[in-house]
């Protein structure tokens, strides 16, 4: 700690203060200095006091009693000028918010939203009506006064730790920074669902949080861990600087004007040293000042703007020596916090000469009008985790009574707090576990927790233990007590807990819940021994649903008794599985499956309230059903229609006719008006004349739009097996198979005919995907056996145009058909499928988008993507080594272009040869396959 | 409408979390805290044990079957971390691939659409989203990891279906369509619901939908094959099921289906993407369907299947 180290070489001034006020009977655990630095509120539980603090009017005291059971924990004066004589005063999960009139506060609102203790609040620094306020509920909320009934925001940090600490930013006050135990949270106020950014600030809790008056995202923390340190909230994963001390920090807080900190440090033993130092934002090996006079913790502090120079500060201090003092901060002392190195001519007399404990003593002797000690024990904040015992402030924040209750957790499955009083100082607990119910009460001594004071527990009617064993269950609470108490921390809930634990232990293992016995299982309790860990492990599903692919679904649902489980201020099923093992302090996981102890001891908990102690009676445990529901007709989906469909491309009036019985036959007799109309599509395709008949066929925009809007209205509803069936009927129908039936595919010639014919030569610029899957198909395939007439009107003309179908509509109805096409997968269905799938339009682009292979023809000079040039029929691949035509497994180069047979070039190269008339920068391995009839294509253009 | 056609005594110790029925319907796997997965068969209202996998040391969060392509394929995530695959092999099931490269519970595993081949993708509450790629042709795995999707922790994934329509106008020729692209959707417990897509081998964040007051539970993707749109349903803590809809990945409009009393946690798209199962905390199901107006509506009034089972 700096002011230790330098005892030997002082190189800090030691200020005393400039005025002292002493309110030995307000015992204010709050202070607040408002807008203009005139009124200093102290805030205690019984009194308000607002102190004058101008010049030469000491006396000029305000007071105000109230009668509150809880200490105040913060109070704030507004920042605003519209809104100076506002104050937000919080007591436990309430804040009140006065303004101070001519003589009585009046209250303005109660903001009620808040579970827990509220722990801190700030006013905004612009919007005059907003403030915000954090709690142990681990909320921070943000109110605005217009409409006080609610807060305007929730600032739901996930978290275990409560809220302690918040601030607005001052300049641009958009982000607020919380603080839970050692991490920061800041949020963007504009955007409230999560914080903008996670600071993991300390080891140990934030005490204060302060922004920079001067730097938008910079901001000063203190901590429990003995450090100051300063963070640019753009760059969180490191501190910028760091103050460090030996003890506690509780305050850290910049200089309104210029360049300097101001921090209160926590003695070692709560009094004594030196606390209360100022630093330069530049330096922080040592303190630029320190103000010395309090005798005891300072509790808080307030700057109070000089309203006649700019260059000079007032701070004005509250500490538990029930002291208020005023130190002056003069422009000499500002200017040591300047980057430039502090001038060693301006350290006061006071400083430099003698030891400072003889200064601190004159110090004190000056100001000091008497002994404070006595009030100390009765000056007890709940915010300061500080107790009146002497003792090491440095281990585990310890907390009042009051501050353990709130702590305490109210999700436990198996303890209720019946009653407490922090005041008088008891709490009663029922306890059940194992089957039995313990009524506890408990009774605190004024000295607890400190070491050998620790609670006197006594066993109330309506415990159902045995005399042996109540009396060793009290040996072992008084254990955990005297052990935890030995380093002055809190013992009540461990003490539950150990209790319940042993409950379980003595029971189950006796055997006499031969029910918990069957469940006992050891498989879950090292899995969840991490609560911590467990808080954003989503709590279980209890309940599920999940669409299968073809139509069926599963849910299952268990009735867990969640409620028990959820936090009694909401009937909401908790967020985190941490919510099973034991909610906010800790886990106690017991032997026993997690969710069915809550099964358990929900029973027990029923059978307790009918008033009987019986507990060999036990729910019966059944294990979890899963339904299976089939959806198909929600869906629409119908496996008959779909196994008795047939499409008869040469009787499609036929076909829609089948259909019409099919669909009535199977329950769908919606749909015979659709088939019929469908029917009389179809049937009027007869021409009048052979050669217009096509045309009268394809271009009837009545029939192509009825045809179009019966087949999204049934894709729209969800009927998909209708629509792919409507459009598997229509696609790529031609008249022709009325006009010329002698021309039937099996009885073509051509059916099998290799795919470069003459027709399709002039069509060579379609892929040749397309044309296999065209000729792979056993369907009547249109473009094949055209008359002689009409060949030179499909030259021009793309194969769509002798479908009733849209060429717009041709992907989107692909699409249906692969739909479809899974689920007939799905029901096994496969030659139903392929009939459907083969109705399919592949359009000029392959389905691979990758690089694609093209050879020039030597004496036509065209690109061919096949083996040979189909108009000079000749083989355009020549192997560069054999100079023969390639047919089988080819490789090319990607830069030269030259290539040839696979074997060829790998023994080429696995040779050693060094191309001589080309160079192989890049060798990718493409493969060709020919085979007879059909190739496969895999991928870049070449020339040879 | 429906019918149920089989109800199945699970005979887990513990609560189970998932149950899912493979490809044809034939086989339900079920998971359940006590650590174990059991599979049965319930072709025809069967309903026998065929087995039971034990691996995980923990409780089994979800099980996903793989298509039907790849074998019998089961994948199943849990508490302890782990991501097991599991495949049928003669009367057997054998543990073919076991992921231990998470630092927490794996909340959340769903398979990509068969297209793409066999991928899992996993999201975990230490934060990331895993993407397990198999070679089918040697059987090794390969992973890669989108560390940091969801500050706090991964709640769900769902994959892009692979059938997403094109814009289906004229001037949009097939050969300027754009290459299939894997995405992916995830939620968290930083309320956000992210759609991370593959390109050049790595999976950048796409966009972000920020709609949620509190935890991400589930999400599922889903596209209606009628016109070029992707919708994402997701369920939350606050409530609510949001449904996002988008026409070409970048510009998403939220409606809020409803807002449930108790927290959600499930929901589930029916193949036609017509139907939408959500259940919650409260343990009752409930489905919705868009009317001629384009509003959702609830058609099981009571929350249960029995009022639509006529």
């Amino acid at each position: 700690m700096a002011p230790e180290s330098s005892k030997d070489q002082q190189t800090y001034q030691m200020r005393s203060s400039s005025r002292t006020i002493e309110h030995r009977e307000i015992m204010a655990t709050a202070m607040s200095v408002n807008f203009n630095g005139n009124w200093a509120l102290l805030a205690g539980r019984r009194v308000l006091a607002l102190q004058n603090l101008d010049e030469n009017a000491d006396s000029v005291v305000r007071k105000f009693s109230r009668n509150c059971k809880y200490e105040v924990s913060s109070a704030e004066f507004a920042n605003c000028k519209q809104t100076q004589e506002f104050c937000a005063i919080a007591t436990n999960q309430l804040i009140e918010v006065v303004t101070w009139g001519t003589s009585e506060p009046t209250l303005l609102h109660s903001l009620r939203s808040h579970t827990r203790m509220v722990t801190d609040i700030d006013w905004h620094c612009k919007e005059p009506m907003l403030l915000a306020t954090c709690s142990i509920d681990s909320f921070t909320h943000l109110w605005d006064l217009r409409d006080a009934r609610k807060p305007s925001m929730s600032l739901n940090a996930v978290c275990m730790s409560g809220a302690t600490q918040v601030g607005f930013n001052r300049i641009s006050g958009n982000l607020l920074a919380a603080a839970h135990d050692g991490d920061l949270r800041i949020w963007d106020i504009r955007k409230g669902s999560a914080p903008i950014h996670y600071i993991t600030a300390h080891l140990a809790r934030v005490h204060g949080i302060n922004w920079s008056h001067r730097r938008e995202s910079c901001l000063a923390t203190a901590s429990q861990d003995g450090t100051v340190k300063y963070f640019d909230v753009n760059n969180p994963r490191r501190a910028e600087k760091i103050i460090t001390n030996s003890s506690p920090v509780w305050r850290a807080r910049y200089t309104p004007i210029r360049n300097g900190l101001v921090t209160i440090i926590v003695p070692h033993l709560g009094r004594g040293e030196n606390s209360l130092l100022l630093w330069s934002n530049s330096k922080q090996t040592d303190p630029i000042c320190s103000f010395v006079g309090h005798t005891d913790v300072i509790l808080d502090f307030a700057w109070r703007p000089n309203r006649y120079t700019n260059t000079e500060l007032e701070l004005v201090t509250w500490s538990r020596d029930q002291t208020l003092r005023l130190w002056k901060i003069d422009e000499s002392l500002l200017n040591c916090c300047e980057p430039v190195s502090p001038d060693r001519d301006l350290v006061d007399d006071i400083g430099t000469e003698s030891p400072p404990e003889d200064n601190i003593r004159i110090v004190c002797d000056d100001f000091q009008s008497s002994e404070v000690m006595e009030a100390i024990n009765i000056a007890r904040s709940p915010v300061m985790h500080i107790e009146p015992m002497a003792r090491s402030l440095t281990d585990q924040p310890t907390c009042s009574l009051h501050h353990e209750f709130s702590l305490l957790n109210t999700n436990h499955p198996h303890f209720q707090i019946e009653d407490y009083d922090a005041i008088k100082r008891y709490a009663v607990v029922k306890v059940q576990a194992a089957g039995h119910i313990v009524n506890i009460q408990s009774k605190f001594p004024t000295e607890y927790p400190s070491p050998n004071i620790y609670p006197e527990f006594r066993f109330l009617s309506g415990t159902t233990l045995e005399d042996k064993n109540c009396r060793q269950f009290m040996a072992i609470m008084k254990r955990c007590a005297l052990q935890r108490v030995k380093s002055s921390r809190t013992c009540f809930e461990p003490c539950l807990r150990i209790l319940i634990a042993s409950m379980k232990k003595t029971y189950i293992t006796n055997g006499n819940d031969k029910s918990l016995l069957r469940l006992q299982s050891p498989r879950l309790e090292g899995a969840l021994s991490s609560t911590l860990h467990d808080a954003c492990i989503p709590f279980p599903r209890t309940s599920g649903v999940k669409f299968n692919a073809i139509g069926l679904f599963v849910t299952f649902a268990q009735n867990l008794n969640t409620r028990i489980l959820s936090s009694k201020h909401s009937k909401l099923t908790p967020k985190a599985l941490s919510a099973i093992s034991g909610g906010l302090l800790g886990n106690v996981m017991g032997t026993q499956p997690v969710l069915y102890a809550h099964r358990e001891s929900h029973h027990i908990q029923d059978r307790s309230n009918k008033s009987s102690r019986s507990k060999s009676i036990h729910k019966p445990i059944t294990s979890p059903m899963v339904q299976i529901y089939d959806f198909k007709r929600l869906l629409h989906l119908n496996k008959e229609i779909a196994n008795d469909f047939e499409i008869q491309k040469n009787d499609l009036v036929g076909t829609c006719k089948k259909s019409q019985m099919i669909s009535e036959a199977n329950g769908r007799s919606d749909l015979v008006p659709i088939w019929k109309l469908a029917e009389l599509i179809a049937s009027s395709c007869v021409p009048l004349e052979e050669n217009c008949g096509e045309l009268l066929f394809c271009n009837d925009p009545f029939k192509r739009n009825i045809l179009e809007s019966l087949i999204l209205h049934f894709a729209v509803n969800g009927d998909i097996q209708t629509a792919v069936m409507l459009c598997a009927v229509f696609h790529k129908c031609c008249p022709e198979v009325e006009t010329s039936p002698n021309k039937m595919p099996m009885g073509s010639p051509y059916h099998t005919v290799l795919p470069i014919d003459k027709f399709n030569a002039h069509i060579s610029e379609q892929s040749l995907a397309m044309q296999l899957k065209q000729n792979r198909s056993n369907s009547w395939s249109d473009s094949l056996d055209l008359p002689d007439s009409l060949k030179t009107l499909h030259q021009d003309k793309e194969i769509f145009h002798c479908s009733l179908i849209k060429k717009s509509n041709f992907h989107l109805f692909n699409n249906f058909k692969t739909i479809y096409g899974d689920i007939l997968f799905g029901w096994q269905m496969l030659n139903k499928r392929s009939e459907i799938l083969k109705n399919m339009y592949f359009g000029k682009s392959s389905p691979s988008s990758g690089v694609e292979f093209a050879a020039e023809c030597k004496t036509c000079g065209k690109l061919i993507k096949g083996p040979s040039c189909v108009s000079c029929k000749r083989s355009v691949m020549h192997c560069v080594i054999c100079r023969l035509p390639v047919r089988g497994a080819a490789n090319v180069c990607l830069v030269c272009g030259h290539g040839g047979h696979t074997k060829h070039l790998e023994h080429w190269f696995s040779v050693g040869f060094c191309s001589l008339f080309f160079v192989l920068n890049i060798f990718l391995t493409f493969t060709f396959y020919f085979r007879s009839t059909e190739f496969v294509l895999l991928g870049a253009v070449v020339n040879v | 409408m429906v019918s149920l056609i089989n109800t199945i005594d699970t005979g887990h110790e513990d609560i189970i979390h998932g149950a899912e029925l493979d490809y044809y319907g034939l086989k339900l796997a079920t998971c359940s805290t006590d650590g174990i997965i059991k599979i049965f068969d319930v072709k025809n209202g069967n309903q026998s044990l065929i087995r039971e996998l034990k691996g995980h040391q923990g409780p089994v969060w979800q099980i996903s079957w793989a298509h039907p392509k790849y074998g019998n394929l089961l994948a199943s995530c849990s508490y302890d971390r782990k991501v097991i695959i599991w495949k049928e092999a003669g009367s057997d099931w054998i543990k073919i691939y076991e992921y231990n490269n998470h630092d927490s519970s794996v909340n959340s595993i769903a398979w990509a659409p068969y297209q793409y081949g066999l991928i899992l993708a996993c999201g975990s509450s230490d934060g990331s989203i895993s993407i397990l790629t198999c070679n089918t042709e040697f059987n090794t795995w390969e992973c890669k990891k989108i560390s940091n999707a969801h500050t706090i922790g991964c709640n769900a994934v769902s994959w892009c279906p692979s059938n997403v329509p094109d814009n289906m106008f004229e001037s949009k020729t097939s050969s300027t369509r754009p290459p299939i692209m894997k995405r992916l959707t995830s939620g968290g417990c930083d309320n956000c619901i992210k759609i991370w897509k593959e390109e050049n081998d790595r999976w950048i964040e796409e966009n972000r939908l920020e709609g949620h007051s509190d935890w991400v539970r589930d999400v599922s993707w889903s596209s209606s094959i009628v016109i070029p749109k992707m919708q994402i349903a997701s369920a939350s803590q606050d409530r609510r099921v949001i449904i996002w809809s988008s026409d070409d990945f970048i510009n998403w409009t939220s409606t809020i289906l409803n807002t449930f009393d108790d927290v959600v946690w499930g929901v589930s798209w029916s193949l036609t993407s017509n139907i939408l199962a959500v259940t919650g905390g409260d343990n009752k199901v409930s489905l919705w369907k868009t009317n001629v107006e384009n509003q959702w509506i609830c058609i099981n009034e009571d929350a249960s299947c029995a009022s639509i089972l006529t």
